[in-house]
Parts: structure tokens; sequence; C-alpha cells
């Protein structure tokens, strides 16, 4: 499933950005030889500072399993700013109705092989049709994407073959990148929708989400409460220090009995 | 920030409003808004239809500093609906006074981002129900998208200096496809002559008609030729 975050929902997110932030280090780095900066585990650059659109793949248990970045290419973008070798020093395109992709990417390790539901065919599928129909939703008529030969082939092998490509593939470093121009016809959309079995509604609604990473939150910060206490509890060499670690442990647990009363 | 209403001059007037005014009743809208920040001086463009008596007050209240049709939907790259506003303290301060005047509060801001990084807001509302709203506004995106721009690009370059920035840039793509429609070749014949399909065809005419700023495709011609990036056809 889809989720699209940008700057206006962002704080509801921040786990399910930081998680991207990772899963691009792991592919754009470590996996492809990108010459991405990873700070911390997270690749991230000067136009994730321009508060883009994220179309975000999330599985059933609400892990990261996919992303892309989206620019309008009317303002500063990868393609006017960045991708200078692929234009061969011409102008970008630019207008109202064309947005940008960079930084597409699926969780191959997360992902299976195969067709199913949780391969890397299908997220990658329902990503790019979740790029289309985001688009499509805010009046945009194509899309221009900076791609990897090998993205280009995946797309052609998901009956989303670019229509057209923009300058050439330029050399970037140990890797090549072209810039492949998408439209986000109703056609091309239930072309790959097809081709992949997606039916329905992609998009969770925000709500939902957010709510399903709290109770991930909390779940994750019993466990870690839990851990502690049985720590205090064993690490205990005076009667003091044991009747303090039972105390804690009572004291939480009310506090952990009180919160899910108050959920319920 | 300084808010300055441009519509209050005569030129202002006869041009932004009317175009603002013009939009709302082609596509069947109850007021348009649009605001800027002039990314050299800082100076704040505005340009509404909405009653003067809104106007005023708004301005009296300094409700632009904290309306988040401008300030959040400046961070979106797509438009903004305002149902994705409503739930802040900032949007029910601004609209429950709205109310007052009579205005609706269903709506949409278009948020523009220029090539200097500056950022333009284009505000419509509808007096329509949820429902109607719904469809119109599918039905009108593209068109607002597009017309959000040009005004943007319009604004900015009344300034002098942003105008001299603002030089359109054509890529040589550009510039052959617009020289080939200048002699007269539809987009089917210039994307068989070039060996590309008509939708790139496409693509490069709109990235071209936003660089020159116009609507039209003749009217690009026309622009072009008198800048000397085409030979007249």
């Amino acid at each position: 499933m889809i989720v699209v975050v940008d700057a206006i929902n962002k704080d509801k997110f921040t786990h399910i950005l930081d998680d991207m932030y990772k899963l691009r280090a792991r592919v754009f780095q470590d996996r492809m030889g990108w010459d991405v900066k990873v700070t911390n585990g997270r690749e991230m650059d000067e136009f994730d500072e321009l508060d883009p659109a994220y179309v975000i793949s999330l599985d059933d248990d609400m892990n990261v399993i996919g992303c892309a970045r989206l620019l309008q290419t009317t303002g500063p973008h990868m393609l006017s700013d960045v991708f200078f070798d692929i234009l061969d020093g011409e102008p970008p395109l630019r207008s109202a109705l064309i947005w940008e992709s960079t930084r597409f990417c699926v969780d191959r390790d997360r992902l299976g092989k195969g067709v199913a539901k949780n391969s890397v065919s299908y997220a990658t599928a329902e990503l790019m049709v979740g790029i289309m129909e985001y688009a499509r939703e805010s009046g945009i008529s194509d899309i221009i994407t900076v791609i990897d030969p090998v993205m280009d082939r995946v797309m052609k092998r998901s009956d989303n073959a670019p229509y057209d490509y923009v300058g050439k593939t330029a050399d970037m470093g140990k890797v090549k990148a072209l810039a492949a121009l998408v439209d986000c016809t109703d056609e091309r959309i239930n072309k790959v929708r097809a081709f992949a079995g997606i039916e329905g509604e992609i998009f969770l609604p925000e709500k939902a989400v957010a709510e399903a990473h709290q109770d991930k939150d909390l779940a994750m910060m019993e466990t870690e409460l839990k851990t502690y206490i049985e720590e205090q509890l064993t690490a205990a060499t005076t009667e003091r220090e044991r009747s303090d670690a039972i105390a804690l442990k009572e004291a939480i647990g009310e506090m952990l009995r009180t919160r899910r009363m108050s959920d319920a | 920030m300084e808010l300055i209403d441009l519509a209050a001059t005569p030129e202002g007037r006869n041009d932004f409003v009317g175009f603002l005014e013009n939009i709302c009743s082609t596509m069947d809208l109850d007021y348009a808004s649009y605001a800027s920040a002039n990314p050299v001086s800082g100076k704040v463009v505005a340009f509404t239809t909405y009653p003067d008596p809104w106007r005023d007050h708004y301005m009296q209240q300094n409700l632009h500093l904290s309306d988040p049709t401008l300030h959040t939907a400046a961070r979106s790259i797509a438009p903004v609906d305002w149902g994705r506003l409503d739930e802040s303290d900032a949007f029910n301060k601004v609209f429950n006074q709205a109310s007052d005047f009579g205005l609706p509060s269903i709506g949409m801001t278009i948020p523009i981002r220029g090539p200097y990084g500056e950022t333009g807001l284009f505000s419509v509302t509808s007096g329509a129900s949820v429902r109607d709203w719904g469809l119109l506004k599918r039905k009108i995106i593209a068109d607002l998208q597009l017309s959000a721009v040009y005004m943007h690009d319009r604004v900015m370059k009344s300034d002098r200096l942003l105008d001299i920035l603002r030089h359109p840039a054509l890529s040589a793509r550009e510039k052959e496809i617009l020289q080939w429609v200048a002699v007269g070749k539809s987009q089917q014949d210039v994307g068989d002559i070039l060996s590309i399909s008509p939708r790139t065809v496409e693509v490069h005419l709109r990235s071209t008609r936003h660089k020159l700023s116009v609507l039209t495709t003749p009217q690009a011609v026309g622009r072009a030729v008198s800048m000397g990036l085409i030979y007249p056809g």
C-alpha cells in the first residue's frame, strides 16, 4: 500500500521517513554504488531539504518497502541543478504539469521473488502506479524520471515503457543515468495495474498509517521497558534494590494497564 | 513581511485582478487570490477578487501572518485542498472570521515554485457542496495549475530585476520544435520529422510556453521570434 508524505504531514510520519532514508542508503550506496552522501546510515541530499513529496510503499506490517521523491520542474530539481551531464548542458524542461521523480527504489531484502503481493515485481509496479495516480490527481500530465539502465528495463518489463528520453545516457561515476518521460494517463496506469494485478485503492488513509505506527512505537516501548525491569530484578544485589525493582515493575505494569483501558 | 495590495493600483486592477476574475467566471469559482514574495526584496505582492471589506479586515488583522493557506500550502508540491488544513487552530482563526464575512471555507491553494526557489500561492474558493467541489476540482485542476504558474511568471516578470534574471533558456530541442511549428508544421508532422512521439513534441511545447510565460503556442512563436530565439515562419 502507498502513503504520500510531504512537508504538511511529515510530523506524523517521522519513523516512516527515517526508514525511507535508511532504505535509500542501502539501495543507492550499498547495492548500486552511487556516489551519494550517507550520514548515520541515512541517505539524504539537498533536495530533501526542498520539501519534496515522497511516495512510499508499505507492507502489511507498515514496514517501508519502497519510495520515490517528487519535485516540481518549475522550481529547483535534480535535472536543473545536478544532472547537467544527462542534459548535455541544455536547460531542463520546465512546466507546471511535469513533475520530476528521483530516488525510486524498492527493498529487495524484504521482498520476495515471483509476482505475489510481497514480491519485488508487485511492489515496483504499485510504487509506479502510486506516483502516477498521485500526480494525476494533482493535475500533472507527465513525469520526467531520472533512472539507471536497470530501472529502464524494469519499467519496460512492467508494461510501463517510457514514451521517450530527454538528453542522453550519462556516466555518473560507476553508473549510468538517463532521464525518461512517462505520462500519467489512465491508459498507462491501467496497463501497469493489469500487469501486476493491482486492484482497487492503493492509497492508505493517512490516519490509519499514523495510528498503526503509534501502536508499533508503543509496543516497542513496552518491550524495552519489560527488558529493563527484568534486568533491574536480575541485577539487584541487596534486599532494598530488589524491593525497589519490584515496586517499579508494579508501577509500570499499572501504567500500561491504565493506558490500554483508556485506549479501548 | 509587508503586504502590498497591488489590486488598489490601476495597473494591477487592469492586469492581474482581471485575470483572476476571468478564471472565476470561466471555472465556476467564487473567489481567487494570488500572493508571492519577491525573492530579492522580500516584499509580498498579492491580488484578490475577495470583496473589499474582507480584504481590508484581512490586512488590518495581519491574517496573512498566520494564514495556513499561505504558510502551510507553500510546503507542498501538489495543490493543497483546504480540507487538509482545517484541523489546525490557525485555519479556524482565519476561516471563522471569513465565514462572518459570508465567505466559503472550501477551496484549494496551488503552490508554485520558481527557478530561484521563490514560491507563489494561487488560491481559489468555491461555495459548492463538498461533493460538487470534488467533481469541479478534478475538472479544473490542470488548467488551474497552468493559470497559477502563468500568473506567477507574469508577476515575477513585472519586476525589472527579476525580468532580467528570468530570461528564457530554451533547449536546442525546444527551439527546434518551435521553429518547425513556426513554419506551419503540426505536432504530428514535427514528431515525424524529428523521429519523436507527438507527446514528446507536446511536453517540449508546454515547457516552451512556460518558459516564455505565454498560454498558447502561437503566442510562444510570436514571443520567440521577437526575442530572436527562432526565425519567423
